[in-house]
């Protein structure tokens, strides 16, 4: 049914819903899938989903369905209004407002097939040649076109058209009866102009692969300077994000920055947000998760929190301000230093590329394994480590930064600089 | 409701395939507090098919169950475009053909969805009552039903519902040194009427929780170092999964895995038995029964090591090929849109001879470790778990819990230094594995003792 959500809404009104949401979202993808350097798999996927969510007495529902006929659709609404029914009542839940009805078009529509074969088998030949010692494991170029069109009671119509092309690769080095920890990267691009070993960090890390056939075990225990890749950054601001900023934690009142709006919380040389909108992002997006039209928001201008990560509902339920996006898409600012002076100023710690640990307690306790890492040394980068332990707390290391570089890395869906910052315990094998 | 006998469509079939009709049906209830924060279900279902041309795949999918010619045509189009490029000139696999029906689905009345709230307003409402102290809260409900059937140009046809319900409990509480946090799962195999009786067969489960919060929330921090530990068998079967599990998945043995170079080595002490389960463990199904895998292979139990030597790794047709064995049906797809890849099942250390209790008091200065919070591995077998439960053992007793932390070690290492595995096993049925697809997977094992990297403060 290609008019499924109006069907939906006609439905729903009848059967009594006070307000609700539409989401009807298409997604067509192509894929080529090399397994080592042989080309593996090609794929091809298409899939329809409508997301329903009804409120009834200030009681929620929500459903997913993929299956868009009329007899489908009925039991899908049913089932929605029961589960509207037995719900608790919560005064938080709400759409939406009012807003001008907006399409937005982002990316190619169309992948290039041809191009992007080209593209992965010089991928293969170009590391089989520059790098004999990797082992490509799971590599992955993707086009997804998704459409998705969001409606609610209130009248607000959005809709927005995205094509973007995805790469991955995973890969580690082997020499004889030397194996190096796994290692990957991503981008997500809007077009096929460039190589993509040359795309982010993939040659950067790639060439890294092999010297980590070396690393060595750090002996003892110190507390030091970290430098932060930018492949790492990302994955340490969405625990930052989710850990002090998010619905979970302002809602559970566990958040370190609860009462900190407007206050300082980080080293003034950090400013960072989640920027969907930017030019500089491929993968953005256009519309939140929750029925507004996304803007770039500022998290932390100069230290200072300028913005929760809350939903509608985290909004209400907290009594702050909804951001203006859905979050992701992170892009902090550049620094005045270089990278080559972020580690000439270290006196002794680790440039951490990978971080392989659990998800932080809500006070921002965290420990790790800090892999495909370095050792640093009076200024210099000295030799990849091993079985190497980091322990910090996330609020205290985002406090105590030093630098940030001028040089950032575009993931496409993330711009990143390397940060570096001290105070965190490193732990070598003992 | 999925097309339950495909055998119709056998005659659209022009070289080796798969068909597959899946749905997954969810549902997903959380409390925070006592908010119901989450009150969703989804139910995504399609058709797929994989063919293969000369050593190259190609795959299609669509959703609903009306375009089943279209995505035959479709998965043989693009194993054209790339066996027309990469000339591989593989042969078509062997021939296997097995049959299997197996359905989980419960025989008793079904719940409504307003009885099964109350049962989770009631396990809120208890720990509201019981413990007003705490800081927050949060009760979870999570259903998965995957329902499939399979049919392959070789005739090996599947119909399988595999289910999986999920009670959880978070109970945090605030400390002088910012808030600390426990939680716990139960449930497993079958749907919510199989799985849970009366709401008050759990509350044993959230006291004794918070007993341990209680103890955590006076916890001391771990000293960092090498130290002997009893690894209790939540995370004993995280170490089974993540440590080993994964370096002996054969594409990645493939991709340089250090498992690759211990095949009929000592590569553990010979206390460790480890294998990957595929459906029945002493006689009752495992949490996650795999009889025939989604490339239509018989699904048979892996030994991965066996009295501490390798002796095997995970195939799917394609590795198993490039490796000489058989599969062993471990080639598993998540939704009805995903490829079969090389997944785990059910992978367990297998119980040994010591008792826990006695293990406990062989140690001098360790640490009990009893509850992952995630884990992750690499090609070389080192690893790390997150540690969100554990108490010092001071002179063969358990003393003071302690903080969140995370281990690690290099697997092959850890199980090396293993001097006792109890006689007992606990299976966990909450696990999703990551690799490019989430998968559902059981794992557990018996506790073991052995020397492992604490990472304190």
């Amino acid at each position: 049914m290609n008019d499924a959500h109006i069907y939906c809404s006609d439905a729903l009104r009848r059967l009594g819903a006070d307000k609700f949401q539409c989401v009807l979202t298409r997604k067509k993808q192509v894929e080529l899938n090399l397994e080592g350097t042989e080309m593996s798999l090609m794929r091809s996927t298409q899939d329809v989903t409508l997301s329903l969510m009804a409120i009834k007495d200030l009681r929620k529902g929500e459903i997913t369905v993929n299956i868009l006929d009329q007899k489908s659709l009925d039991e899908a609404m049913s089932s929605l209004m029961e589960l509207c029914a037995t719900s608790a009542q919560d005064d938080a839940y709400d759409i939406s407002p009012p807003q001008p009805k907006q399409h937005f078009d982002i990316g190619p529509s169309e992948p290039d097939v041809d191009r992007m074969y080209a593209l992965l088998a010089r991928y293969a030949d170009h590391t089989t040649a520059r790098f004999p010692k990797v082992r490509l494991a799971e590599t992955i170029f993707a086009h997804a076109l998704t459409e998705r069109h969001f409606t609610n009671s209130t009248g607000v119509d959005l809709s927005s058209r995205k094509g973007v092309y995805t790469f991955t690769s995973l890969f580690s080095a082997k020499d004889g009866g030397k194996t190096s920890s796994f290692n990957y990267s991503q981008v997500a691009l809007a077009d096929l102009e460039q190589e993509l070993l040359q795309c982010s960090s993939f040659a950067v890390l790639l060439g890294q692969a092999a010297e980590q056939l070396e690393a060595r075990a750090l002996p003892g225990k110190f507390v030091g300077d970290v430098i932060i890749t930018p492949d790492c950054l990302g994955g340490l601001l969405s625990f930052y994000v989710s850990t002090f900023l998010g619905d979970r934690a302002l809602i559970a009142g566990t958040s370190l920055f609860k009462d900190k709006l407007g206050q300082k919380v980080a080293g003034e040389q950090l400013t960072f947000g989640a920027r969907p909108r930017s030019p500089q992002i491929a993968d953005g997006y256009a519309i939140t998760s929750d029925g507004f039209v996304a803007e770039d928001v500022t998290l932390i201008e100069r230290g200072v929190l300028k913005s929760f990560m809350l939903s509608l509902y985290g909004a209400n339920k907290t009594k702050r301000e909804r951001a203006k996006n859905s979050g992701d898409c992170f892009v902090v600012e550049a620094g005045d230093k270089t990278y080559a002076q972020l580690v000439a100023g270290v006196e002794r710690g680790l440039l951490i590329a990978r971080y392989s640990g659990g998800y932080p307690s809500a006070n921002g306790d965290f420990s790790g394994v800090a892999k495909n890492s370095y050792y640093i040394e009076n200024g210099k980068v000295l030799y990849p480590v091993n079985e190497t332990m980091i322990a910090g707390n996330l609020a205290e290391l985002f406090t105590q930064i030093k630098g940030i570089s001028a040089e950032r890395v575009n993931f496409g869906g993330a711009l990143l600089p390397y940060v570096a910052a001290t105070g965190v315990t490193i732990s070598g094998k003992q | 409701m999925i097309i339950q006998d495909l055998r119709t469509y056998r005659s659209l079939f022009t070289q080796y395939t798969e068909l597959r009709a899946q749905e997954n049906r969810i549902m997903n209830i959380a409390y925070l507090n006592g908010n119901l924060v989450r009150n969703t279900k989804s139910a995504v279902g399609g058709v797929s098919a994989r063919a293969y041309a000369g050593g190259s795949w190609g795959f299609a999918s669509a959703p609903g169950y009306d375009q089943v010619r279209e995505v035959i045509s479709e998965a043989t189009l693009n194993a054209a475009f790339l066996d027309q490029r990469a000339k591989k000139g593989h042969a078509p696999f062997a021939p296997s053909c097995p049959v299997a029906e197996r359905s989980f689905a419960t025989t008793k009345p079904r719940l409504s969805q307003s009885e099964i709230m109350q049962f989770m307003q009631e396990l809120d409402g208890y720990i509201a009552g019981k413990y007003p102290s705490l800081s927050s809260r949060t009760v979870s409900l999570y259903n998965l039903d995957m329902e499939k059937s399979l049919l392959t140009s070789d005739g090996a046809s599947l119909y399988s519902l595999l289910a999986r319900t999920v009670f959880g409990v978070s109970l945090s509480k605030d400390t002088a040194t910012g808030p600390v946090e426990v939680f716990e799962s139960a449930g497993g195999l079958g749907q919510f009427e199989d799985v849970f009786g009366e709401p008050q067969s759990l509350f044993p489960v959230i006291d004794t929780l918070y007993e341990h919060l209680e103890k955590k929330s006076e916890g001391v921090y771990a000293e960092a170092g090498l130290k002997e530990c009893v690894l209790d068998s939540a995370l004993a079967g995280i170490l089974a999964h993540e440590a080993i599990g994964h370096t002996a998945e054969a594409d990645l043995v493939h991709a340089g895995s250090v498992a690759g170079d211990y095949l009929n080595q000592l590569c553990a002490s010979p206390l460790i038995t480890l294998v990957d389960f595929a459906h029945t463990f002493r006689g009752q199904p495992c949490p996650m029964p795999i009889y025939i895998d989604d490339e239509g292979t018989l699904a048979e139990d892996q030994v991965l090591i066996e009295q501490g030597v390798l002796k095997g790794y995970m195939h799917n047709k394609h590795s198993a090929r490039r490796f000489g064995v058989s599969s062993t049906g471990n080639a598993r797809a998540y939704e009805y849109f995903d490829e079969p890849l090389i997944r785990m099942r059910n992978t367990v250390i297998v119980p040994g001879h010591s008792k826990l209790a006695d293990m406990i008091a062989s140690i001098e200065d360790g640490y009990y470790l009893m509850k992952p919070s995630n884990g992750q591995a690499d090609t070389t077998s080192e690893f790390m778990f997150g540690v969100v439960l554990g108490y010092e053992i001071k002179q063969g007793k358990l003393g003071r819990a302690i903080r969140d932390l995370t281990i690690s070690g290099v697997a092959f290492d850890v199980l090396k230094s293993v001097t006792m595995v109890s006689d007992d096993l606990k299976w966990s049925n909450a696990g999703m594995c990551g690799k490019k697809q989430l998968i559902p997977v059981g794992m557990g094992g018996a506790a073991v003792k052995c020397r492992i990297n604490i990472g304190g403060r």
